[in-house]
């Protein structure tokens, strides 16, 4: 086990106590910048940069890597308490994490969600560690077609879950398409759908349609509700921390299907946003609690969080192999390697196994830390829930606004957010599926591109989705996915039974 | 004012269906053909834009098919409210001066958009005192230009009397 | 059909750099007294990202400035949305434009919410080269002659990636269809590391590219530099892999495409109406910036041609840069109607 031998190594960089000091402050820095939407952590990161100029590479890495571990943890509170999720990758735990926290368990809800994120990421490292040079090999076998592949797996895995009307569905998933396509387009250089305004020749970011839709759309639903926004009733009992952390072991099964889809998605080109919806959508079909997702449930905060962390993890193994940024906080530490004078690449890890082994030792570090330190917050947080929703309101109204504004520094973005928080209070009262929308906001234009890369080089031939044995598999299990609740009603319907019975014990599972 | 949930219904799915041929309209820009090399850049755009249509319609069809089977009295579950009256009013108290607050914010900047959006809504929303309202806006406000300008370095806009002052 | 970029003289040039002087006494005080945004047209991770954030590595490091530099990224609408702030802000003393060609050419092409008129040019730092690459092990191309001569086999259907559409990789890939007499299928991809990635992984025939986006691939075996697009050889003579040096790559002329000089300069903007004592103390900054080590080693990394440019040489080799994508672009079809 040479990578053993060479982790240990990066151990012994990692645990010094300048180090280990290190690591203490870039978490803490990233919590401040995950929790206040408006900063977010690519602004936390491009802050700091200036600073590592004069530290040693591997010092700097630790520092912008925390600091990065804190502001995802930093992004699920928000996303909890406030049904604001500070990076994409967090949306998929509003869906559970927020109505547990309404109702009163704020505490057990960021407890399970920095738990089983700590546990995603720790997971992750571990697949780093031991399949580092194979993973870097493996990444290369992905071009455009394969790309289209993993995009479409994600799509195809959430299509079937959403209940309700079918036609709302297609109208919410699509409208995010649209929302996807406008601004430059990246195959043909032209705008697209801007209608000659100028404000939307720039496109429309990802954070401003999730501010609007949830961060403002929530706002307005509590206020429909008549301000029952329970967090008053929650107490502050320590030992509920302890009491979930204990609960862990009972979900072993999402956890470790949720980890494998996270690692999957994370050497893939799929990235943690695709990660936690893929393993939302998945934990939501194949669970016995599956029904329950969406109201509270525990698994359906534990799916997105282990997923989002171990897929984060792994993806800077592809980043620093190949040099291809996952998000835009790592393309901002990417250009941070390269001013120290480090290329990302393959030889990276034959040239400065300090420099990487260093850094993959400080991630197990760093978690842990993050993990700690992030528990200790959760008292205070619950605390901010306890404020009447009189005051509590106008402060959150506040942050989405600087939030929208802060994307890139444009007022249209406000009012874009506001628009959009009309919509998703519509949406939200009317059942049309928010998740849909948002996943393919995120991944439609990526899966466009790739579409259409794919086109370009096969000239027009369908057929490259199904050439390789590779992007063969990743198809035919994307259309399984799709298929798959035509297959489960059908089998049900022949089958005739099992219903009842799961009904019957799933609220004591 | 009573808005009954097949209004909103019939009226979002008619936006949606907007927004689906302003779509199609759009891409009618970028060309919307299949050519030899792949599709053109509004190939997808204009599906898009038709597939909404298409959601839309059959939206407005299932609304229109399920009160016409709930009979003209409407006495089951689908003429339910949306939203009434009174609703509507707390819903826009508490909306529109966050939309005040964006066009001052506009003029203004952000600060004092934000400083006059907080004392509205301690004083005259929650009903705070005037001292402890005042408190609370500068608290909000230092708080922010604190956290913001100082230590993260992230200018937010500041607008003319800012500028006047000096504070940049 | 070339774009000739005048570099005779660079070293002598650098080598008399301090002989550059500033107007007058007075104008040289101004000084900015309130943080300075770096705004960057094109996201982080971009070349002009690192562009930007060595140059302001270089001046914190050396404390060269007394107050905070904010490196703000634009990069919407392919980077015009940088440019577009600009307009807004003509005035500003407080606003330096970080680029490529892109502030001249984006106007060309696409419909932006700028003019070039609405920029104040204040220097060319460096310019990178382009190279053409193969992935020598997926596609059996070693030479360029080799990637001709397969291209001229089988009409479109070798493929060259490359970063986003219309803009100089593309550029390049038109300049050696129109040489060569064939037809290449063109791939954008959003950045040029990604377009690499794709030739090391035998996806793409070949691509073109800064040399710092490909160089770990060829360490790695995984890509070969076919030519470079320079009138003159790289003068770095250090071994990279496989025995050669950036010095031993062919220039595309020589290889038997004839596309003559390409370059990628790196540019310095202001405002229209930016006051000029401030446009002269930037241009004096970016000047000093060049004789930083960070900078020189940024430079040497980059393997770039080092040329500060500015005053009324700089205008003069702007209008003519103009005048090349005017006519290379009016061949490809690709000036927008009102042009």
């Amino acid at each position: 086990m040479g990578n053993f031998g060479q982790l240990m190594d990066g151990f012994a960089i990692a645990l010094t106590t300048h180090h280990v000091m290190i690591m203490v402050l870039g978490v803490l820095l990233g919590l401040v910048v995950g929790v206040l939407p408006g900063l977010g952590a690519p602004n936390g990161v491009s802050l700091l940069l200036p600073l590592t100029f004069t530290m040693d590479p591997i010092s700097a890495i630790i520092l912008l890597t925390s600091m990065y571990w804190g502001a995802l943890f930093g992004g699920s509170t928000t996303s909890i308490l406030f049904n604001i999720p500070g990076e994409p990758s967090s949306v998929a735990t509003t869906f559970d994490g927020h109505p547990m926290a309404k109702q009163g368990e704020a505490v057990r809800a960021l407890t399970l969600a920095f738990t089983s994120a700590g546990i995603g990421a720790l997971v992750g490292v571990l697949v780093i560690t031991l399949l580092s040079s194979w993973v870097a090999n493996f990444a290369l076998r992905f071009g455009s077609p394969e790309y289209f592949a993993v995009y479409f797996m994600a799509f195809a895995s959430f299509i079937g879950m959403a209940g309700g009307s079918p036609f709302k569905t297609l109208v919410s998933i699509m409208l995010g398409f649209a929302v996807a396509t406008v601004g430059m387009d990246t195959i043909s250089g032209e705008g697209r759908l801007t209608f000659g305004l100028r404000e939307l020749s720039n496109g429309i970011s990802f954070l401003v349609v999730v501010i609007g839709l949830f961060g403002i759309g929530e706002l307005l639903l509590t206020i429909d509700e008549g301000y029952k926004f329970e967090g008053v009733k929650a107490k502050l009992k320590l030992s509920t921390i302890f009491r979930t952390v204990a609960e862990m072991p009972r979900y072993w099964v999402t956890i470790v299907r949720s980890a494998l889809i996270g690692c999957w998605m994370g050497i893939t080109p799929g990235g943690p946003t695709a990660a936690s919806f893929m393993s939302y959508a998945l934990g939501r079909r194949f669970s016995r609690r599956g029904k329950y997702f969406g109201k509270g449930e525990p698994e359906g905060i534990v799916a997105p969080e282990t997923a989002d962390h171990s897929a984060g993890s792994c993806a800077l193994l592809p980043m620093l192999a190949l040099g291809v940024p996952g998000s835009a906080t790592a393309a901002v530490m990417m250009g941070g390697l390269m001013i120290w004078g480090l290329n990302p690449g393959p030889m990276l890890f034959s040239t400065r196994p300090d420099f990487v082994w260093g850094l993959i030792a400080s991630m197990y570090m760093g978690n842990l830390i993050a993990v700690v330190l992030v528990l200790a917050t959760v008292p205070l947080f619950a605390f901010i829930l306890r404020a009447p929703f009189t005051v509590v309101g106008p402060l959150i109204a506040i942050i989405c606004v600087i939030g929208a504004y802060t994307v890139a520094n444009h007022m249209f973005d406000i009012w874009l957010a506001l628009a959009f928080g009309i919509v998703g209070y519509a949406f939200k009262k009317l059942d049309y599926p928010l998740a849909p929308f948002v996943l393919a906001v995120v991944l439609g234009d990526k899966a466009e591109d790739a579409f259409r890369q794919s086109m370009l080089s096969s000239g027009g031939s369908l057929s490259v989705f199904f050439e390789t044995p590779l992007v063969a598999t990743m198809m035919a299990i994307g259309i399984l996915l799709l298929l798959l609740p035509f297959i489960s009603r059908f089998a049900g319907a022949v089958l005739g039974k099992g219903n009842a019975a799961e009904a019957g014990d799933g609220r004591h599972a | 004012m009573n808005i009954s949930r097949n209004a909103m219904e019939v009226a979002t799915a008619l936006v949606t269906a907007l927004a689906g041929a302003a779509v199609c309209y759009g891409a009618m820009e970028n060309g919307i053909g299949w050519t030899e090399s792949g599709p053109k850049p509004g190939y997808f755009p204009f599906a898009i834009g038709c597939l909404i249509l298409i959601g839309s319609t059959a939206t407005l069809g299932q609304v229109a098919w399920k009160s016409l089977a709930a009979g003209p009295a409407g006495e089951s579950g689908h003429a339910d409210s949306f939203i009434n009256g009174p609703g509507l009013r707390t819903l826009a108290a508490f909306f529109l001066p966050i939309v005040a607050m964006t066009a001052i914010s506009a003029w203004l900047g952000l600060y004092i958009g934000m400083a006059l959006y907080i004392f509205y809504a301690m004083y005259f929303a929650a009903g705070f005192r005037l001292y402890s309202s005042l408190l609370t806006t500068v608290i909000v406000v230092a708080a922010n230009f604190i956290v913001f300008e100082k230590l993260f370095m992230v200018p937010l806009l500041k607008g003319p009397i800012l500028e006047y002052f000096g504070i940049y | 059909m070339t774009i000739r970029i005048s570099h005779a003289g660079a070293m002598v040039a650098l080598a008399l750099g301090c002989g550059f002087a500033m107007p007058g006494a007075a104008l040289a005080e101004w000084q900015p007294d309130r943080p300075v945004e770096l705004v960057v047209s094109a996201g982080p991770g971009g070349g002009s990202d690192i562009f930007t954030r060595v140059v302001q590595a270089a001046i914190t490091k050396n404390n060269l400035v007394k107050v905070p530099l904010l490196v703000v990224n634009k990069p919407g609408g392919s980077g015009s949305e940088a440019f577009a702030y600009a307009k807004d802000n003509p005035d500003s003393a407080y606003k330096v434009y970080f680029g490529t060609q892109d502030a001249y050419v984006l106007p060309l092409t696409t419909k932006v919410n700028y003019a070039y008129s609405d920029l104040k040019p204040l220097a060319a730092m460096v310019s990178d080269v382009f190279i053409l690459w193969s992935n020598p092990k997926a596609s059996g191309i070693n030479t360029a002659k080799e990637f001709v001569d397969k291209a001229k086999a089988a009409p479109g259907k070798i493929r060259a990636a490359g970063a986003k559409a219309k803009d100089a990789d593309e550029t390049v890939v038109t300049l050696i269809e129109r040489a060569t007499g064939t037809d290449i299928a063109y791939i954008p991809y959003k950045s040029g590391s990604e377009a690499a990635i794709q030739v090391a992984g035998g996806h793409i025939e070949a691509n073109t590219n800064n040399p710092s986006e490909s160089l770990e691939q060829w360490k790695a075996g995984n890509q070969k530099p076919l030519c470079v697009f320079t009138s003159e050889r790289l003068a770095d003579k250090t071994v990279v892999a496989d025995g050669m040096s950036w010095a031993d790559i062919p220039t595309c002329v020589e290889a038997g495409i004839d596309v003559k000089n390409f370059l990628q300069p790196r540019t310095v903007w202001m405002g229209k109406d930016a006051p000029a004592e401030a446009a002269a103390y930037y241009t004096d900054l970016m000047k000093k910036v060049m004789d930083t080590p960070e900078f020189k080693e940024y430079a040497a990394r980059n393997v770039q041609i080092v040329d500060f440019q500015t005053g009324d040489k700089y205008k003069a080799f702007l209008d003519q840069q103009i005048a090349n994508y005017n006519e290379i672009y009016k061949a490809n079809g690709w000036l927008l109607p009102s042009q």
